[in-house]
């Protein structure tokens, strides 16, 4: 059984102590080849027809994943130590490479050479522990060939120095590269060989040694990690996340503690290969260098000329000439420069400082999305053969990657994914490798995929296993279900579900029942599942028994609760309604059946409760959601409005809210250090000043002291002549308002549990476990509070629990923001094609600034930047993308505008126009094509007068 | 920290079922009535018998069973860092009573009125059950003073990691903050005479490991066994000789 | 025929098998509680019992204790004006596992003119005698005698030489390098 071999290690850590570790060394390991006569038929793996067994290095895996993921790469072996060294290095590329161990099609076979007595290597004396890992993999490559001589066995390693020493003794040994070339029959291997240093250095040798090309540095180089942290000690660096601008790869920011405001990074130089993301030291400038952030907003022009100089400095660079790629400390996007130079004179100047090192890059091993920067010259297109190319990412925070690629012909009209593997500092933009393709451009599976990928969305199939624990279709009400004493069965009861139409995962159910003594009952039931569970078994359908959790509270006719209980139930429902239906089912007083005077008495009761809600000071915040209509066939969106709320919405979210108050109560009395619970900070007063002075520029004064305050001053906002001007304020409140977070009961004091936006002491969520994961381990927790279950493995310690709640929140974040992106992009295919024009009735002033307006459309629920100089350039055709200068060059052209920020105000030095938060204007609204294949939507002013009638909106 | 990598090996080689390798020596001290050295891998532990012998303490006398008492400390120099432990140390206190406990019940006190055996067990190096080596070495010492005994005693521990059962964890595997049970058997009898853990286990999990740490016993005890015999063995062989000699 | 067994071991039936000494009974069997040699004794003619009796022995033969009239070898390690005090290390053919001490008194040395003992003529530091013992002593040492011609100094080393000197009567030694005489009492082996 055990293996007699006894190695001892000893390694010293920081104390200098002596750690003695047994290692043993076994027979029982074997190949994993059905061609080894000794290998033992449970472990066979790779297979016997395979051309070539290939022997992994550890750094092939570190940096070559996505060609290691390739499905024309099978039959390897994967030493343990490299699974081992890569597990140490990149924890994401280690979880990749056991995916690839664990996949029956790639026969990646992982040989614990470490513990085979013929395999194993002892460190030599005065070797590093790096030489002794490529000598153990050398080993095992010798084992191999050994054990099978009729089958070659190949090194797969980009390090030059290995190959050598592999092929000394006796082993083939290959690059990534030169691999891929000798599989002629995938040429698109090529492409995702990560264009590492190594591979620069071997395509610099098969060159034909013309001698690696002088390349000019464009970046320092970042300074070594010892004087890196060295400095951030001493105070000299300071260390944070890069927060890079939405609209410029050049701009960023960071935050940290050491220094009390955002520092500032401006430039290419200054950011010094830092990406969005990335863990930086950032060095402080003179403060006569510092600047301020722009106050303008960059036009679309200027971002495609940005864009299109991009390709066009790197093109120079390439070339080597006599244009040199200087960058400066300072340098400015070339369109913003102009513009922003006065700003550098204002006060609002911060401290401004640049990268010397990055700490912790955090390039996404998921890859960017973009699409080919389309070739310089108009017409050619790219021809066959190995092409470096730039690839614009969709994301404009990002840089370009510099690819090559053998397909370049067949990807330019396509969005990729590509990895970004490497940045130098002789290289303008950062070299990466291409992952795969995603579909035609501007085409809505495509495009929704982007954005999904984007939003690190986990689009991946359930497995089979979470699909085998879903009970067969038809499912009916099982025996002994019905009979579990646990189970109340509330067949009887007259409930019935409200959605919104079209909705396949119904999940609330409502009931109201008069009981004796003139107190009422007042129910609701609930019940991210594969699509069997979500749209049948678990979803609340009229007419069929269902399962459910209820929650039952008997109130007094005024909506005091005098009790609550939970219980596991048994309800059918009787009537599956949409808001809509149900509103009308309580407006026509004519109907008296059950249902319909049960939803009127529900509705009376959520007024009350609603109204209480109100005066404890819970904010009705409002959002500018959309709907759109879809068409059945093509799922284009055919229309798009404003989602109309009604006071079913508003009775549904009442009882839900309730529900949700009175678990979050339960499962925190029965469980206080490990409930899961849902809060909502309170604001930092600094994060209302926008509201407070839009607001006050509206000329009224809001009050945001307290929720209740707060609530009161909302209420206060209304003007007579503009109904949607309460509305406006309130999105505006929305946007102050900080990001309600899940979190676990014992992590925090009781004060904080507190929700600031619904005022509530307590609130989880809890209503819709179909499609919330959160609300699953809520019911978990709430089950165990009742005694039902004993309570899940992973709510009872506390790392588990932190590490659920976290996830949580970012999954939720994501999701937010797919949301949004996903509306983003219906709004797009709707407007693809067509220019509306929004009048003055529909289109709002949402925020001023120097030289534009943020409009607000609410009929789409489109919010984006104007550009005053526009209206007046409107006679000139846009600005061409091959001379950005125009737009330096004539800057008299442009009729100067005046910025009263107290005022929120804008007007023309001529006085001729003048813009005011919250003011009406009109625009039009047409999809423009820009730069790196992006699409945006881009409103112009509209001059008021000039509307013709017949494209006025109403 | 992986505990069981990808092909089920554990860090230091072996599989979640395997124990370390198990080394014994008898007679190790002159001076005491019965002494062995046992070792688990690295864990090597010094176990001396004293007694039966007249019980010093007069007032605790047991008329009518010996007493057994139990002295379990570690070596300053037993682990990685030196540390000087004072008789005072409750855990070293707690493990004294688990062994006379678990070693009380396999020996045949009610034949040895009035005496006292003393088992003194010190833990030279430390990698991780010391608790279940400290239990063998004090069998191993009893048997060979002659303390007349029921039956075999053996002691081995399982943890829970990474949602696998390990047999017999050392000191890094005990330091992955998994639960850890100590089970001492009467291999012969099939009687359970020490359980231990300190940690909350559901229940599946918890007869898993039991179950696993049993089969640890069963195995410790053929290796106690031989080690025995071979004691004997030679032992006799060396009275013979020295009765040709003569 | 020996056959070795451990604690616990199942040797018989009860039935078959009456419990001798390192045995006890669990159940129906005889089982072992030590380590050692298992026996069979055979059935004693005159006992009313029928049974063979079952033993278990340990192999090694437990250390040899001085008991009265044994016969010890011994060392001498220091002298007082009324007493030689002694290491037991052998009781007749046996080593001693542990060290016993002993003591033989002035009156104890020979059996004649016993009054005109002087112990530094009789015995030194270091002599190896063979006594007798006496009686168990008091409570740090075993009473021995070498009253006896078979008792007394059987080996000793020269104060000149050092090196092991002949006897030349009961009563004196001779170096056989320097061939000086030193007095002793004498053992006749």
């Amino acid at each position: 059984m055990l293996q007699s071999k006894t190695f001892v290690k000893k390694t010293k850590r920081g104390k200098i102590l002596k750690v003695v570790r047994e290692h043993y060394l076994r027979e029982d390991i074997y190949s994993g080849s059905p061609l080894d006569p000794e290998c033992d038929p449970a472990s066979f793996k790779l297979s016997p027809d395979a051309q070539r067994y290939i022997v992994l290095d550890t750094n092939v895996a570190l940096h070559q994943m996505d060609f290691l993921e390739h499905a024309a790469v099978t039959d390897v072996v994967v030493p343990a130590i490299v699974l081992e060294e890569v597990r140490a290095r990149n924890q994401s590329v280690f979880q990749r490479l056991k995916a690839l161990t664990a996949s029956d099609f790639k026969r990646f076979y992982v040989f614990a050479n470490e513990n085979h007595k013929d395999t194993y290597v002892k460190q030599d004396p005065g070797e590093s522990p790096n030489d002794r890992n490529d000598r153990a993999i050398r080993r095992a490559a010798e084992w191999y060939s050994q054990r099978m001589p009729g089958k070659p066995i190949l090194l797969l390693t980009d390090d030059a120095g290995n190959r050598t020493k592999a092929i000394e003794a006796g082993v083939e040994a290959m690059s990534c590269a030169a691999y891929a070339r000798l599989r002629e029959d995938v040429p698109e291997l090529s492409d995702l060989v990560s264009a590492g240093l190594a591979t620069q250095a071997e395509q610099r040798e098969v060159g034909g040694g013309a001698g690696p090309k002088k390349k000019r540095r464009v970046f320092e180089d970042h300074k070594p990690l010892s004087e890196v942290t060295a400095g951030i000690k001493a105070g000299r660096y300071h260390q944070g996340t890069l927060r890079v601008s939405r609209f410029n790869p050049w701009e960023g920011y960071i935050a940290c503690q050491s220094v009390e405001q955002e520092i500032l990074l401006s430039g290419r130089g200054a950011l010094n290969r830092a990406m969005d993301g990335d863990v930086v030291a950032v060095e402080l400038l003179l403060e006569e260098q510092w600047r301020g952030p722009s106050a303008h907003l960059p036009t679309q022009a200027e971002l495609d000329a940005a864009d299109a100089s991009e390709g066009e400095e790197e093109v120079l660079g390439e070339d080597g000439g006599a244009h040199i790629a200087q960058v400066d400390p300072g340098e400015h996007y070339p369109g913003v420069a102009g513009a922003a130079g006065g700003d550098d004179t204002s006060a609002a100047r911060q401290p401004t400082g640049r990268v010397v090192g990055i700490i912790k890059r955090s390039w996404r091993t998921r890859g960017y999305c973009g699409s080919l920067q389309p070739p310089r010259v108009p017409g050619a297109s790219h021809g066959p053969g190995t092409a470096s190319v730039l690839v614009c990412p969709v994301e404009r925070r990002y840089p370009f990657v510099r690819i090559t690629t053998r397909q370049a012909a067949t990807l330019s009209d396509k969005r990729i994914v590509v990895a970004i593997d490497a940045w130098d500092t002789d290289s303008l933009y950062p070299t990466g490798h291409y992952v795969r393709t995603l579909g035609a451009i501007g085409d809505k599976e495509t495009e929704t995929e982007v954005l999904l990928l984007e939003n690190d969305i986990n689009t991946a199939p359930f497995t089979p296993a979470v699909h085998a624990c879903v009970p067969p279709l038809p499912w009916a009400l099982g025996e002994a279900e019905a009979a579990d004493p646990a189970r109340a069965d509330l067949r009887h009861l007259p409930v019935c579900s409200v959605d919104p139409p079209g909705c396949k995962d119904i999940d609330d159910a409502l009931h109201v029942r008069r009981l004796a003594g003139g107190n009422l009952e007042l129910g609701r039931r609930i019940d991210m599942l594969p699509k069997p569970l979500t749209e049948d078994i678990c979803s609340l359908r009229s007419g069929v028994d269902r399962l459910a959790f209820s929650a039952i509270w008997e109130v007094t006719p005024d909506a005091q609760i005098l009790s609550t209980r939970f219980t596991k139930s048994i309800i059918r429902s009787r009537e599956a309604l949409t808001y809509a239906e149900a509103q009308a089912r309580i407006d026509d007083e004519r109907l008296t059946d059950d249902v319909s005077c049960n939803l009127r008495e529900m509705n009376r009761l959520a007024k009350i409760l609603r109204a209480r809600r109100s005066e404890r000071g819970a904010l009705s915040l409002a959002s500018p959601e959309v709907k759109f209509e879809i068409d059945t066939e093509t799922h284009d969106p055919l229309d798009v409005g404003m989602y109309q709320l009604r006071d079913t919405n508003q009775m549904v979210e009442e009882m839900m809210l309730l529900a949700n108050c009175s678990v979050a109560e339960a499962t925190l009395g029965a469980f206080p250090a490990c409930s899961l619970l849902r809060r909502h900070p309170t604001p930092a007063p600094r994060q209302f000043e926008p509201l407070l002075r839009a607001a006050a520029a509206a000329g009224f004064a809001i009050d945001a002291s307290s929720s209740k305050t707060l609530a009161a001053s909302l209420d206060g906002a209304v003007r007579a002549s503009d109904p949607y001007f309460n509305k406006l304020v309130r999105i505006m409140a929305t946007r102050c308002m900080t990001q309600a977070v899940y979190f676990n009961s014992g992590e925090l004091s009781v004060p904080e549990y507190h929700h600031y936006g619904l005022a509530a002491p307590l609130y989880t969520h809890f209503t819709s476990p179909i499609r919330r994961y959160a609300d699953v381990v809520v019911h978990r927790v709430l089950m165990a509070a009742l005694g039902l279950a004993p309570l899940p493995g992973s709510m009872r310690d506390r790392p588990r629990v932190a590490d659920t709640v976290d996830n949580l929140n970012v999954r939720h974040k994501n999701a937010q923001l797919a949301g949004r992106a996903s509306v983003e992009l219906h709004t797009l295919i709707f407007f693809r094609g067509r220019t509306v024009v929004a009048d003055a009735r529909v289109t709002r002033v949402m925020r001023v600034r120097a030289n534009g307006l943020l409009v607000f459309v609410p009929k789409y629920g489109i919010e984006g930047p104007v550009h005053l100089d526009d209206a007046d350039r409107a006679g000139k055709e846009g600005v061409s993308s091959s001379a950005p200068a125009a737009v330096d060059s004539a800057p008299g052209a442009v009729p100067r505008f005046v910025y009263d920020e107290e005022k929120q105000t804008v007007s023309r030095e001529d006085g001729g126009v003048a813009y005011t938060i919250f003011d009406t204007c009109a625009v039009t609204i047409s999809v423009e094509e820009t730069a790196g294949n992006r699409r945006v939507l881009a409103l112009r002013l509209t001059d008021r007068a000039q509307l013709p009638d017949g494209e006025r909106m109403g | 920290m992986e505990y069981v990598n990808t092909v089920g090996l554990r860090l230091d080689g072996r599989r979640p079922n395997e124990i370390r390798q198990l080394r014994a020596e008898m007679s190790t001290l002159a001076s005491a009535d019965g002494s062995a050295t046992f070792e688990m891998g690295n864990t090597k532990v010094l176990a001396a018998v004293y007694g039966p012998r007249e019980a010093s303490n007069r007032a605790q006398t047991d008329t009518s069973k010996a007493t057994v008492r139990c002295e379990y400390s570690m070596a300053a120099f037993s682990s990685g860092e030196r540390r000087r432990r004072g008789k005072s140390d409750r855990r070293a206190t707690e493990t004294s009573l688990a062994i006379a406990n678990t070693l009380e019940q396999n020996i045949l006190t009610e034949l040895l009125p009035r005496t006292q055996i003393d088992i003194y067990v010190q833990v030279l190096q430390a990698d991780g059950g010391m608790r279940c080596a400290a239990i063998n070495a004090a069998f191993l010492a009893l048997a060979d003073a002659g303390v007349p005994m029921r039956d075999s005693v053996a002691a081995c521990a399982a943890g829970y990691l990474d949602g696998t059962a390990l047999l017999d964890l050392n000191y890094t595997e005990d330091g992955g903050g998994g639960p850890e049970v100590a089970v001492a058997l009467q291999t012969g009898l099939h009687q359970v005479l020490m359980l231990q853990t300190d940690s909350k286990l559901s229940m599946e999990v918890f007869e898993e490991v039991v179950e696993l740490a049993s089969n640890g016993c069963r195995a410790v005890a053929e290796f106690l066994r031989t080690t025995l015999l071979a004691h004997v063995g030679r032992l006799s062989l060396a009275t013979s000789i020295a009765k040709s000699e003569a | 025929m020996t056959e070795t067994c451990t604690p616990g071991q199942r040797l018989g039936l009860v039935t078959e098998f009456e419990p001798g000494a390192g045995t006890y009974v669990a159940g129906s069997f005889v089982c072992a509680s030590l380590v050692g040699i298992q026996r069979t004794v055979p059935v004693e003619e005159t006992a009313d019992k029928r049974l063979p009796r079952l033993e278990v022995s340990r192999s090694t033969r437990p250390d040899p204790v001085p008991s009265p009239g044994d016969v010890v070898t011994a060392r001498i390690t220091r002298l007082t004006p009324r007493l030689a005090l002694a290491d037991i290390l052998c009781v007749g053919e046996h080593p001693c596992a542990q060290r016993y001490s002993g003591v033989v008194r002035i009156q104890d040395v020979r059996a004649t003119e016993i009054d005109s003992v002087r112990l530094p003529a009789a015995f030194r530091p270091g002599d190896l005698i063979r006594a007798e013992v006496l009686s168990l002593g008091d409570a740090r040492s075993y009473f021995l005698t070498t009253a006896k011609n078979e008792l007394g100094v059987v080996y000793a080393k020269s104060i000149a030489a050092g090196v092991p000197m002949v006897p030349l009567s009961w009563q004196e030694m001779q170096c056989p390098t320097t061939q000086s005489v030193e007095s002793r009492k004498v053992a006749r082996v």
